[in-house]
């Protein structure tokens, strides 16, 4: 996993460059990211391997997210990108109470495993990402470059 | 839509051979799903279990996390799971999450149950 910051801007700050969507914390609607972040990553122009790529990292940055809403509140998904290529996704869970009481479920054997899996699968598909809590809003971050398959 | 249409597994072949053939989506909300399908497969202990994911167009870490907590299950009851796979992104996941060395994974049932 990366040291690197959260993303606050890929170096433009157009609107058109720029979307943010609200769902709620539950696993039902986990589809609905992956449906997002992948026309996103058409709209800004990654090769298609990319975006396949990107639908399941993202999928996995929500797992992350939903772990610690305890299936309730909403998660909040910002997607940025820029004309070299560069696809920023910064993630919230924003709890639905008291944020001081949300936070990671003891886990499962089953479900360290995947957590695991998904640390493999995020070092493998996107170029840097990262999470952290604070104040118990736990948040989560990820940037693709678009690659050059020509090459 | 809800995930109920974007998930389905169902069981063929006989009690030896098994065949949980899933289709869809496997993700957080269908994972479970799968795992208790998989759990009564193998609680009847049985030598060999395929799983069929030709017609899985995706798949997350829940998913992989059921198939190897499952293989893992079977191989302390002296079973073994194999996997079928030709979707391409399937079979890039399973290489680069390193399971492609923990899984025979075969292009069709048959070839899984001869192998």
């Amino acid at each position: 996993m990366s040291t690197m910051s959260v993303p606050g801007s890929v170096g433009t700050d157009h609107l058109n460059r720029r979307v943010e969507i609200s769902i709620p914390a539950d696993a039902q609607m986990l589809f609905l990211a992956r449906m997002t972040g992948a026309a996103v990553a058409t709209r800004a122009d990654l090769p298609y391997d990319q975006v396949e790529d990107l639908r399941l990292a993202i999928d996995e940055l929500c797992i992350g997210l939903l772990s610690s809403s305890r299936g309730a509140g909403q998660i909040a998904l910002l997607f940025q990108w820029d004309d070299g290529g560069t696809l920023d996704v910064v993630g919230t869970s924003v709890p639905a109470g008291d944020p001081s009481r949300s936070g990671h479920r003891p886990q499962e054997p089953r479900h360290v495993l995947s957590f695991e899996l998904s640390r493999r699968i995020l070092d493998a598909l996107v170029d840097e990402h990262g999470a952290d809590d604070m104040g118990g809003v736990h948040r989560a971050w990820l940037r693709v470059r678009r690659r050059d398959y020509s090459a | 839509m809800t995930n109920d249409a974007l998930f389905d597994v169902t069981e063929s072949g006989h009690s030896k051979v098994p065949i949980v053939n899933a289709r869809g989506e496997i993700d957080v909300s269908t994972s479970p799903e799968l795992h208790d399908v998989l759990a009564g497969v193998i609680s009847r202990r049985p030598e060999l279990v395929i799983v069929n994911l030709s017609e899985v167009t995706f798949i997350d870490s829940t998913g992989l996390g059921v198939l190897v907590g499952t293989a893992r299950d079977l191989r302390a009851k002296g079973g073994e799971l194999r996997l079928v796979a030709t979707q391409p992104h399937i079979i890039k996941l399973l290489e680069l999450t390193g399971l492609d060395e923990m899984f025979d994974v075969l292009p069709d049932t048959k070839a899984a149950v001869t192998r």
